[in-house]
């Protein structure tokens, strides 16, 4: 599989990093190497809603078996904080570069 | 605009790409079908309340038609009141808190939630105990799946009210 894949954003809660329209290109290998850090733009697919992805950062990984997101516009992010832990199964990848409008 | 988002548009033409959502909500998660239920419960009260009501005969004087009326009209008020809130607490679970996913697992739910607002619509507009039941019954079945999703057992049983009427209530143990 190619490592690279394309996401267009949408929806405010990781403004300033991305706004919507802006595109992200996602490593698709960055994880098979080491885990995710603190700090990683990722995206994941949603624990609620599994057809739909999510762009957030790390804000923790307490154990190598999951890692907590949150959005950089943390008064309107819906993150986990609402919906707790997300299991590294659901991480598609790292963003590797930002692409802004 | 940079020349590698160009690109990335250009491409978009080809083939779309997915979605990433920085996905926004007041990261609240606090959501309880109870509000619904009790509101049905109170639109059943009145309905009660107002059917037992004595109307004054022909030989009323004006204060027994003055005191039936302002009952008559508290009851109704709070009847409308609470088919409104019933309605509104529907919509918050069915916008707010239900998910694509759920109706995977629920496929009745949407046409449940229109139940619940017909109903209430219906409940607020007569004095109708058949529409005021119709309305506790879809907000009960919206709260069985609420707790289910929740991963909750429900029980149903008589209300410790004086309505009576069956309603579903999580098993936490």
């Amino acid at each position: 599989m190619f490592p690279f894949r394309r996401f267009r954003v949408e929806d405010e809660s990781m403004r300033p990093t991305l706004a919507p329209g802006d595109y992200v290109l996602v490593n698709r290998w960055a994880y098979r190497v080491r885990t995710p850090a603190r700090g990683d733009l990722v995206v994941v697919q949603d624990p609620e809603s599994s057809e739909r992805f999510l762009v957030k950062r790390v804000a923790d990984a307490p154990n190598p078996r999951e890692i907590l997101v949150k959005g950089d516009n943390d008064r309107v992010s819906r993150d986990s904080r609402a919906f707790g832990p997300v299991p590294l199964e659901n991480v598609i990848g790292k963003v590797w570069l930002r692409l802004r409008r | 605009m940079s020349l590698l988002h160009s690109l990335a548009r250009l491409l978009d033409r080809i083939s779309p790409a997915p979605i990433a959502y920085a996905h926004c909500d007041i990261p609240c998660g606090i959501y309880d079908p109870h509000h619904a239920q009790m509101a049905a419960h109170t639109v059943i009260r009145m309905v009660d309340l107002i059917n037992q009501l004595e109307k004054p005969g022909p030989g009323a004087t004006p204060e027994q038609r003055q005191e039936y009326m302002a009952k008559l009209a508290r009851y109704v008020a709070t009847k409308e009141q609470h088919a409104e809130i019933a309605k509104a607490e529907v919509r918050i679970l069915w916008g707010d808190y239900f998910k694509p996913d759920h109706l995977k697992t629920f496929p009745d739910l949407h046409d449940l939630v229109w139940k619940a607002l017909k109903s209430g619509s219906k409940a607020r507009q007569e004095i109708n105990v058949q529409a005021s039941e119709d309305l506790l019954k879809a907000t009960n079945e919206i709260a069985s799946i609420y707790w289910k999703t929740k991963g909750l057992e429900t029980i149903k049983v008589k209300a410790p009210y004086p309505t009576e009427r069956e309603t579903v209530y999580p098993k936490f143990h």
